[in-house]
């Protein structure tokens, strides 16, 4: 079997009370609730390969942390086929549990006023990890995340960075074959997140690990995944290579031009969108039909020193998926 | 098995992480056993007293009874059920090759453990200080009853707890008080462990007897006593082994509901 996770017709729905403000709100709630569906996915499909690094992407609200709770076995879905390794999450069979692990990126799984490395031990146990296997896994993960020094402090005492990265030691001792990451990288600095990503990317590669990965952060999804799933609204507007995202949502391309000498920006504005200038630095916007017209004109008409046409950047073009427009497109 | 010995190890770290707080307790339950004693002892200051059938001698082998039996069947750390399925912390439990009912037995294991040792020790200090007249248990076929009927109890008691914590899978926001009222109210009152339920009427007696409540505290500490014996001894057993089958069917029943109407909020 090559498919490590198959989404058929996956529909969610949540059920919530609304609730009136207000004492006499609070007792009419009581005794005659007023219910709401929320449908947080509307009838999503996909599959992934064995060893594929997906990343999953949307606005918030999409659906993603419910998509991977359906898929850990959390939640009962309300229509559609789950199926994970060839199983039906929600069994959450022991066997099925011992392959796969859900991070999020808000979660504890660590004992709060204990030391980190208790938790380890407790995993091994509950997960019946070999003594040997169980040393080795966490010689690797504490060193590649290098947290040597934290594992005998008590977890309340840690930095919220600290601690992620103690969490994942926590959710990949039992070297799963899916990874399901759910922002994994939220609330870190800079190098914190680096090191997470360098490691999400060799965890990959070295134990051909499944892993389906949502996250705000654009570096992480860029850095990591070549095929990424966009969601909205709980549907999937777009299903494929990062790369055909941006070809087919990016509406311009980016003109940079090195001016040799200060002309009158006004002139400039007739061929694109000024985005920046900085002189001698001047950024451009133009359709990207006419990117090669654009170009051949400033080339012709201006004292321009150096050229370069650009794709748009990968988070513009994002922004233009979330704000809606992409769905226009993708009805077409 | 030896997963739910590290559940036990880990449990047992965990109480002692919160010394003070655990100690605190212990003082509020000691203070609560003197008060208690005090009443009683007040009662029948008249040595050659008998009330209900109870003597000087026995009713404070009752109030030290329900010290003992109290800390061993009512003291539970399924109790955080309830805030554990309203935080959202269940997810962690859930996404783990292990039962999530084990998990929590063993934790109620642990911490039983725990205060069983602290029980034994306030009730030297009490027995030293209180010099109160006690009644010894010899004869071993009520003493045999008598640990059944804890270990009966300590069954019930579980499930009952998991049922009222249930409650969050619905109505998030009712979890603590339907809890409160449950054990606090009900168990406190009609397990016997604020008053002998022999002192009540005997319509409302054989309605109780029928409920599993007495069997939490009343009915193990009579037997203990030995006013309960032969014939009633195993017809009260029966009666708890009922309770413990059935609650624990109907409890299985309403967690697999609760599971799937379950929405994994607050995270
Ligand atoms: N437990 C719940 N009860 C009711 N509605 C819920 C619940 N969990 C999620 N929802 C709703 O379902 C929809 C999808 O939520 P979800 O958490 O999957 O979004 P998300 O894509 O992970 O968003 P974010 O990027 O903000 O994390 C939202 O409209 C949310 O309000
Ligand atoms: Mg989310």
């Amino acid at each position: 079997m090559d498919k490590a996770i198959l989404v058929d017709h996956l529909v969610k729905n949540f059920e919530v009370t609304e609730k009136t403000p207000g004492l006499m709100g609070a007792f009419s709630t009581l005794l005659s609730p007023k219910k709401k569906v929320v449908r947080a996915l509307k009838d999503i499909s996909f599959s992934v390969s064995k060893g594929e690094l997906v990343g999953f992407i949307g606005p918030n609200g999409a659906g993603k942390t419910t998509t991977l709770k359906v898929l850990s076995g959390l939640l009962y879905p309300t229509a559609g086929i789950t199926q994970v390794l060839g199983f039906d999450p929600w069994e959450r069979r022991p066997e099925y549990l011992k392959r796969i692990s859900l991070v999020m990126g808000q979660k504890n799984q660590l004992w709060w006023d204990l030391p980190a490395i208790e938790t380890f031990e407790l995993n091994r146990a509950i997960y019946e990890i070999p003594k040997k296997v169980y040393k080795e896994s966490l010689d690797e993960l504490v060193t590649l995340l290098e947290v040597e020094k934290l594992l005998n402090i008590q977890v309340r005492r840690l930095s919220l960075g600290q601690r992620m990265r103690l969490e994942l030691v926590a959710a990949l001792l039992h070297q799963p074959e899916i990874l399901f990451l759910d922002e994994p990288t939220i609330g870190l600095d800079l190098v914190a997140q680096e090191k997470i990503r360098n490691f999400i990317y060799d965890y990959n590669r070295k134990h051909s690990a499944t892993i389906l990965l949502t996250s705000h952060n654009m570096d992480d999804v860029i850095d990591l995944a070549r095929r990424v799933i966009v969601i909205d609204d709980g549907r999937i507007i777009f299903d494929g290579i990062l790369d055909e995202l941006i070809a087919r949502f990016a509406k311009e391309k980016i003109i940079k031009l090195t001016l040799t000498k200060e002309i009158d920006t006004k002139e400039l504005e007739k061929i694109g969108k000024v985005k920046s200038i900085q002189f001698p630095e001047v950024i451009l916007r133009v359709p990207r039909s006419a990117a090669a017209v654009a170009a051949s004109e400033l080339l012709q008409s201006f004292p321009v020193g150096d050229l370069t046409i650009e794709e748009e950047d990968i988070e513009d073009v994002i922004r233009v998926v979330f704000r809606g427009e992409a769905k226009k497109l993708s009805r077409k | 098995m030896k997963k739910y010995l590290s559940v036990f190890k880990i449990s047992f770290a965990q109480e002692f992480a919160y010394r003070l707080n655990f100690i605190m307790w212990r003082v509020r339950n000691v203070m609560q056993i003197i008060l208690v004693f005090f009443l009683w002892d007040t009662v029948f200051s008249n040595p050659g007293r008998v009330l209900f059938g109870y003597d000087r001698a026995k009713i404070l082998t009752y109030v030290f009874g329900i010290m003992i039996v109290k800390s061993l069947v009512l003291s539970a750390r399924a109790a955080d059920v309830a805030g554990d399925i309203y935080r959202g912390d269940i997810m962690n439990h859930l996404l783990k090759p292990m039962s999530y009912f084990k998990f929590w037995f063993t934790r109620d294991i642990s911490s039983k453990a725990l205060n069983l040792l602290f029980a034994v020790g306030e009730f030297a200090f009490l027995f030293i200080i209180l010099r109160p007249p006690f009644f010894l248990q010899t004869d071993l076929l009520a003493l045999f009853g008598f640990f059944l009927s804890i270990a009966l109890a300590i069954f019930i008691y579980f499930n009952l707890l998991f049922m009222t914590s249930s409650i969050p899978f619905w109505a998030p926001e009712l979890g603590w008080g339907s809890h409160f009222l449950i054990t606090a109210i009900v168990i406190e009152f009609l397990s016997g462990s604020l008053f002998p339920i022999d002192i009540l009427p005997l319509t409302i007696q054989k309605i109780l007897f029928i409920s599993p409540f007495p069997y939490l505290i009343f009915f193990p500490i009579q037997v203990y006593l030995g006013r309960i014996s032969g014939s009633v001894l195993l017809g009260g057993l029966a009666i708890s082994l009922f309770w413990a089958i059935t609650l624990w069917l109907v409890m299985n029943f309403i967690w697999n509901k609760g599971l799937r109407a379950y929405q994994a909020s607050g995270r």
